[in-house]
């Protein structure tokens, strides 16, 4: 038998026909060599060539991504209802619980959930891990010396920078920071000048957590101490607004223009009230004008600060600080460009009779003025080149002051957990610690927060925390160390002795200067005219030989400063006591220069002579 | 029309071929003087360039592309090649490019599937 396979491919399949022939080979290039060429070059010899020894190194760059944070919340009220059931229908509720009940699965899933909830419920609950075990034993805070860190910087984000004209802390805890930012300069902010300012987070400074938008550049900015979401604002133009951070960046409500202030407001503050909606604001146009949230259209009530009474805006003195001690709800004081302090009484009969007393003692005007927290008639003044401590009684002299410093002080308050420390800032970006107890003449601790001025100071109620804006809108948040905020047991004995001191040395000096006075009117009265013709001429020789001697001081305190600069620079980090020893020279000099300066017609019986 | 093309589609054109090859050169070295170390540089765009052109006309073509650049010192240069391969279809196609400083000369080989 035979077996006859035929295998079938088609031609196609096997792919292309091969018809390979040769190709004869082909010269492609045929380049004779070229004579003249070689004349174009020529040899190189010898040949320098550098070798490095070393490792060749690089470098390089990495940025990590940036963490940014951000925190959200949620109000968790009642949820878990389907749609058609009404949470608030107590009977729709039961009825729907009942239907669970029922339901097969209910039985499962309790237990499954039970196993998860039995763990959390035995847990020790009877035991306070957190417990502090020695709460209620006092810190002996002399041991360590004064100290403060900085926690958190927050620069103003806009490129062309501002200064942070006023900090308000959020009442209810240390969690927030109002900063206003708003150029000063007159007629120097350019229009591209961003308007807007912010509340930060003290945890973030990367990003504000709000931006207010006022239609002026924010000067001051208070939260209300009653409701923590309003803030109170006052602008550069002087329209006031407020904002309620729950309704969003632009304000509620605006004044009026012709209703509110003619010049920049200075300074906001809100009124002891039952709405909590009152507030009262001051500006360098002369008034003092009292809000209600409630018709912001116009001012509740207007005080014009002239000081001889008569209600005329033309002598008013600018007005640049207030204060306000809502244990005393119908007084307030203000703190005039002219350098005085105005004590005014809210509910007086006439409008006349609201400006009770009027303290003079600055050069120039008062940029903090606040009330102790433990001992309201003493109020601390920052001015020119000092901080002053008075008494209301005593209205010709301060009953305390620093020394004069080399820059000048912009702002300062009161520690609200010590009756004896404040803090003053300064325009070389100094923040002064002062605690009067233990120094009176140096600050405890002085502080080099910045390059630039500092411009505003705020403490937290706290008094841990503190805040400076600077001029450029930076605003550095600082932790004091325990010794500045927490109150030795006896401080507040020493410094109700100490005012109190200090409070009847004055007063001894003021009666004993009107005595003097009394005794001259009465001896000038006897005198005849030659006589006291006579008596003009020697006040002449008298006043010369004054100027003389006041320059000779002058030069001499400066020479003295000279001195003392140069033998800082040589030698700064030994011979310290040398050196307090001379400062102490100047500042003797200094005050003394001034005495004569400032107040010419006084003679010996000046404070300032006393106290030395 | 497909049919009128099937000529043309599968020979290897060498005019169009010399165009590409000048292209490219012009794109990779045009005006510079030699520079011994552009030299890699520029040999491998050359050859990268042309490649390039010649898979985009998209014919059944196996292609192999060599640059030479050689200075212009007058030094000599010669070279050929020899092929065994299908005459009808297959086709080679060199170009002496030169300017003042050097000379590049790019051969091409296209081979049918």
């Amino acid at each position: 038998m035979e077996i006859v396979y035929v295998y079938t491919k088609k031609r196609l399949e096997f792919g292309r026909q091969c018809n390979f022939s040769d190709r004869p080979a082909e010269l492609h290039v045929d380049l004779a060599p070229d004579d003249k060429l070689v004349h174009d070059f020529i040899e190189k010899d010898p040949c320098d060539s550098g070798i490095q020894c070393a490792q060749e190194m690089s470098e390089h760059e990495v940025n990590t991504e940036r963490f940014e944070s951000e925190s959200r919340g949620v109000n968790h009220v009642e949820g878990g209802w389907p749609k058609d059931v009404n949470p608030q229908e107590v009977e729709q509720t039961i009825r729907y619980r009942k239907k669970v009940e029922k339901d097969e699965m209910y039985v499962n899933t309790i237990l499954q959930l039970g196993s998860v909830m039995e763990h959390c419920i035995r847990q020790n609950n009877a035991i306070d891990i957190y417990e502090e075990y020695f709460n209620d034993t006092t810190q002996e805070s002399a041991e360590e010396p004064s100290s403060a860190k900085t926690i958190n910087v927050f620069r103003d984000p806009n490129e062309i920078k501002r200064t942070a004209t006023h900090l308000s802390w959020y009442p209810d805890g240390a969690k927030k920071l109002a900063v206003a930012y708003s150029n000063l300069e007159f007629q120097r902010s350019s229009p591209d000048t961003s308007l807007d300012s912010y509340i930060w987070d003290i945890e973030n400074p990367n990003k504000p957590e709000m931006t207010l938008k006022p239609v002026s550049p924010l000067v001051c900015l208070e939260y209300n101490p009653k409701d923590s979401h309003i803030l109170m604002g006052g602008c550069y133009n002087g329209q006031i607004a407020y904002w309620d951070t729950r309704k969003g960046s632009q304000p509620v409500e605006l004044s009026l223009v012709e209703h509110s202030h003619r010049d920049p407001v200075y300074k906001v503050i809100w009124l002891q009230s039952k709405t909590g909606t009152e507030c009262f604001t001051a500006s360098t146009d002369g008034q003092v004008l009292w809000w209600d949230t409630r018709k912001l259209g116009e001012p509740t009530e207007k005080l014009i600060l002239d000081p001889t009474k008569k209600m005329n805006i033309d002598n008013a003195l600018g007005a640049i600080s207030l204060e306000y001690e809502p244990t005393m709800p119908t007084k307030f004081m203000v703190g005039t460009e002219q350098g005085s302090v105005v004590n005014c009484n809210r509910k007086a009969k006439t409008p006349a009779d609201k400006i009770v007393a009027l303290y003079t003692g600055h050069h120039g005007p008062i940029y903090a003025l606040q009330r102790n927290p433990f001992f309201p008639k003493n109020f601390l003044t920052v001015g020119d080149w000092t901080a002053r401590i008075w008494s209301e009684d005593i209205r010709e002299s301060s009953i305390m002051w620093t020394k004069y410093h080399t820059s000048y002080l912009t702002d300062g308050c009161w520690s609200p957990v010590r009756p004896a420390v404040f803090f003053t800032t300064k325009m070389d970006g100094t923040l002064d610690v002062w605690d009067y107890l233990f120094k009176q003449k140096e600050p405890t601790l002085s502080l080099q927060v910045c390059d630039e001025a500092l411009h505003s100071v705020r403490v937290q109620d706290n008094g841990r925390w503190l805040a400076c804006g600077s001029h450029s809108g930076t605003t550095t948040l600082l932790e004091l160390s325990d010794g500045l905020c927490v109150m030795p047991r006896n401080e507040k004995v020493l410094v109700t002795a100490m005012f109190e001191r200090e409070t009847k040395r004055e007063k001894i000096l003021e009666s004993r200067h009107r005595e003097m006075r009394l005794k001259e009117r009465s001896k000038s009265e006897q005198g005849g005219g030659e006589e006291h013709a006579d008596r003009e001429g020697e006040g002449d020789e008298e006043e010369e030989d004054l100027v003389a001697r006041a320059e000779k001081e002058f030069y001499e305190a400066i020479e003295a400063e000279k001195k003392d600069r140069a033998a800082k620079e040589a030698k700064r980090n030994e011979a310290l006591k040398k050196e307090n020893e001379l400062q102490g020279e100047v500042i003797m000099e200094e005050e003394g220069e001034e005495k004569v300066n400032g107040h010419p017609e006084k003679d010996g019986g000046t404070p300032d002579n006393a106290t030395e | 029309m497909d049919d009128f093309q099937t000529g043309e589609e599968t020979a290897f054109v060498v005019d169009e071929v010399s165009n590409i090859i000048k292209e490219s050169v012009e794109g990779a070295i045009g005006g510079n003087a030699y520079q011994h170390n552009k030299v890699n540089q520029w040999t491998s765009n050359v050859v990268e360039q042309c490649l390039n052109q010649l898979t985009k006309l998209n014919k059944p073509f196996k292609y192999i592309v060599t640059c030479v650049i050689m200075q212009k010192n007058g030094a000599g240069l010669h070279t050929a090649s020899s092929c065994f391969w299908d005459n009808t279809t297959d086709g080679s196609c060199t170009v002496r490019w030169e300017n003042k400083t050097m000379y590049c000369i790019v051969s091409v080989f296209g081979l049918a599937i």
